[in-house]
């Protein structure tokens, strides 16, 4: 994980930086950099002359997806306001999220559309859940064990008189109106 | 001979029972609906040369501190064992991988069972099992508990499991929460616990692995560090759900399906979930069933009844001794026990296994939301609610489903309303039977509506907010006869073993007290209770060892008042005595339940006042009555 930091900042300030640059910028322990830097440079990423790092064009490459990942990720996050900062939230899901998650986010922010709460999402259509705001801890983890998570498909198959019933990761869900509201989807055709 | 201990850990209705089932027999079965279960069931085999000790938890979403099925399948992780096998579901392979990365954060030799294969493939989802293995460093083994398929590989591979590396697959957090993690690991007590997987809960905020840290500010420290950090809880979350579905979608390959056909399970969700039509049905085949029951109970009880009374006729002709009395009283407790626990309780509970195994009771679940949120209680209260008319000692058991204790108490509570069977035994057989079906139908209602008024009442002593619903519904399925079966033995097992020999020794003890003519200590005294009731004095004996026993009340009846009770009582007495002897929690056995969950004081505090209200409302219906007709 600080490899993909490293390459990203590398190719931000896009000229060649000191090591000690880098112990800066990144708040991690300074072996855990030493570790990652010559992993990189063992696997062609980076060069390192005289305590100066610089790309290989392997590396710029590289650098350049992460990169990509990491600002539609900050700009979706932005958009959504979701309750998480969002360079920090950004910062952590570049590393797990997947291409396909990417591509439909970055769709979804440059769309400039919001999300719909469930409780208004259309009957029987399919959607993708981009937000999910439940703050108190333990339910917001309960949700996502269940699979309620920015980036799955859904459907809202029915309406009772006291929330909805969804379809998320093939499973049908009976959710309560005061969660559903908290969640956001766009449906499928505007993305 | 060789001997394992193994975990079986899954999410509810990911088929854990039905694996359970194809590895050992249906002998210890556990319920599809989450929630029923809430305590863990072992079960042990032979194979071969091996015995394996399988030991059942509860299904569960996640391991988290928020409610009993989650803690106690938290503490069977570290109690003495080989490894755990992680039921997966292929339908929903992130879900099931975010259980299983938290498991295998616990670095417990872990061997990941992979279930509906199939039924994935039908709707075109193909998971590659040699690439699932390849990233997270443990053995997968695809299974089919109905057909058998991979159930011995399974077997082979729990006996190879001391050879299961360590090494799996470990979710990497943000840096911040790793170096975190770091710190507080270093400030662990000497433990056998991964102590990464204890830094990790702590920093999630569960508290029953405070008591594993040198000091309790350690997580405070290590927690102002992350300052600035998003919420580290959510952030912990997040990455691990991310990285299961990040693993899930690069094992798996999905075909899109061109059209959906409609199928049936939809067009029966129509019904069961419409806004209306959903809880209308609820209600109709509640009354239906419950109506039905009583019915065939009234029929299976009348016949036993007629076997028994000439049996034990047949004895008590003979000389009058201590040994007479004994085995008369004795044997009197025992037949009546059996004519409630075959027509009532067993009946009773196979039928809610039933509908549990259909995948019927979750939808009922989510429509009783309606009616019991205006009693200040979630949904899922319906499931103790509805065993209450069963017994109420295993439905006290069963408030364990719900989150809070405070809400458990809460659906406690209402077990005074809710008659079980032996109350229903009584206004059907003294109440229905001396004075006629109108009658006994108004002792329900009465209760009913007893029950109500207390309901509104006590909404406003509890204070608390609602666990808000959030519930999966499984798919309808056919039950599997054996499974219910046993099911409902499991859960009358407690009625036949406890309560008939209860009866049995009830019976002898008030035959003693009436040889030694004692009952007519306790008649004088409590003469103001059966004043206020209208009824006559002798009365109180069948009330007061209707606590002990309720089954007894109705022989005890008989017995101070003669077998014409239709002379001794009139019908607006009939009606007033059962109405008190229904409100209140029902017997010393549900007190010694309620006291097991709840405590001491809680429970004496409960079974007071609903007793005193019971006997005021009862006084005050039949004036209310008196006055009307």
């Amino acid at each position: 994980m600080v490899k993909e930091d490293i390459l990203r900042l590398l190719s931000e300030i896009s000229e060649r930086i000191k090591v000690e640059t880098i112990k800066d910028e990144i708040k991690v322990a300074h072996p855990f950099i030493s570790k990652a830097l010559e992993e990189l440079e063992r696997d062609g990423l980076i060069n390192i002359q005289e305590k100066f790092i610089s790309l290989t064009e392997l590396g710029q490459e590289k650098a350049k997806t992460i990169l990509e990942k990491h600002l539609v990720l900050e700009d979706y996050f932005k958009k959504t306001k979701s309750t998480i900062d969002a360079h920090i939230a950004a910062h952590i899901l570049e590393h797990y999220v997947s291409r396909k998650v990417i591509d439909i986010i970055k769709k979804l922010s440059t769309l400039k559309k919001e999300g719909v709460p469930l409780t208004k999402f259309k009957l029987n259509k399919e959607g993708l859940i981009t937000e999910i705001n439940v703050s108190d801890y333990k339910l917001f983890e309960r949700a996502v064990s269940m699979g309620l998570f920015p980036g799955e498909k859904i459907r809202v198959i029915s309406e009772i008189s006291h929330g909805i019933v969804l379809k998320v990761t093939n499973k049908k869900i009976a959710l309560d109106r005061s969660v559903a509201e908290r969640i956001k989807a766009l449906e499928y055709e505007e993305i | 001979m060789k001997k394992f201990k193994i975990l079986l850990i899954g999410q509810p209705n990911v088929g854990k029972s039905s694996l359970l089932n194809a590895l050992v027999g249906p002998r210890v079965v556990v319920s599809n609906y989450p929630g029923t279960t809430v305590e863990i069931t072992k079960a042990k085999k032979r194979f071969n040369k091996t015995e394996i000790e399988f030991v059942d938890t509860p299904g569960i979403y996640s391991i988290s501190d928020r409610s009993e099925e989650e803690k106690v399948t938290e503490n069977a992780l570290f109690e003495e064992n080989d490894g755990a096998i992680v039921i997966a579901d292929a339908i929903s392979l992130e879900r099931s991988l975010y259980m299983a990365l938290q498991i295998l954060e616990a670095k417990i030799p872990t061997i990941l069972a992979l279930n509906f294969v199939e039924d994935a493939e039908k709707k075109g989802i193909r998971i590659d099992y040699e690439k699932l293995k390849g990233v997270l460093h443990i053995p997968v083994i695809p299974i089919n508990p109905l057909t058998k398929k991979g159930i011995d590989k399974l077997v082979d591979t729990v006996t190879k499991i001391k050879s299961v590396s360590k090494t799996s697959f470990t979710v990497e957090y943000d840096d911040h929460i790793e170096s975190a993690i770091n710190e507080i690991s270093s400030q662990i007590k000497e433990t056998d616990i991964s102590k990464r997987f204890i830094s990790v809960r702590t920093l999630e905020g569960d508290e029953d692995f405070f008591k594993f840290l040198k000091n309790d500010d350690v997580i405070r420290k290590a927690k102002k560090k992350l300052k600035g950090h998003p919420k580290v809880e959510e952030d912990i979350t997040i990455t691990r759900y991310g990285t299961a579905s990040f693993i899930a979608e690069k094992v798996t390959q999905i075909t899109p399906l061109l059209e959906q056909e409609k199928n049936l399970q939809d067009e029966i969700d129509r019904i069961l979930l419409h806004k209306i039509g959903g809880p209308l049905t609820t209600v109709a085949f509640l009354f239906a069933t419950f109506g039905g029951l009583l019915y065939l109970g009234n029929l299976i009880q009348g016949f036993l009844t007629g076997v028994t009374e000439s049996l034990l006729s047949s004895i008590a002709t003979a000389e009058h001794s201590v040994l007479t009395m004994v085995l008369v009283n004795g044997l009197t407790g025992i037949a009546i026990g059996v004519s409630i626990a075959l027509p009532y309780v067993f009946l009773f509970y196979l039928l809610l296994g039933l509908l549990e195994d259909i995948g019927i009771l979750s939808r009922f679940i989510v429509n009783a939301e309606i009616f019991l949120k205006g009693l200040g209680l979630p949904g899922k209260a319906f499931i103790p609610l509805a065993l209450g008319l069963g017994c109420t000692a295993p439905a006290t058991r069963a408030t364990r489903v719900l989150v809070s204790k405070e809400e458990q108490f809460h659906t406690a509570s209402l077990f005074a309303f809710v008659p079980c069977s032996s109350r229903i035994a009584i206004i059907m057989g003294i109440v229905g039977f001396y004075g006629g079906m109108k009658l006994a139908l108004s002792v329900f209602i009465t209760s009913f509506v007893a029950g109500l008024i207390w309901a509104f009442g006590i909404k406003k002593v509890f204070k608390k907010q609602n666990e808000p619903l959030l519930l999966e519904l499984p798919p309808y399925r056919k039950p599997l006869i054996e499974n219910v079966l046993a099911k409902s033995w499991i859960r009358m097992k407690g009625f036949v073993y406890l309560v008939i020999p209860l009866l049995a020794l009830g019976g002898v003890t008030y035959g003693i007290l009436d040889m030694l003519n004692l009952t007519n200590i306790i008649i004088e005294p409590l003469s103001p209770i059966t004043v206020w009731l209208g009824l006559p004095n002798e009365t109180v004996i069948p009330i007061i060892f209707g606590f002990l026993q309720k089954d007894l009340t109705g022989t005890m009846l008989l017995s101070v008042l003669g077998s014409e009770i239709s002379l001794a009582l009139n019908n607006l007495q009939i009606y007033t005595f059962g109405v008190a002897t229904t409100i209140g929690i029902p017997c010393i056995i549900a007190l010694g339940m309620i006291i097991k969950e709840f405590g001491f004081k809680k429970a004496i505090l409960l079974t007071v006042t609903s007793m005193v209200y019971g006997i005021l409302f009862a006084g005050l219906a039949w004036r209310i009555f008196c006055c009307l007709f």
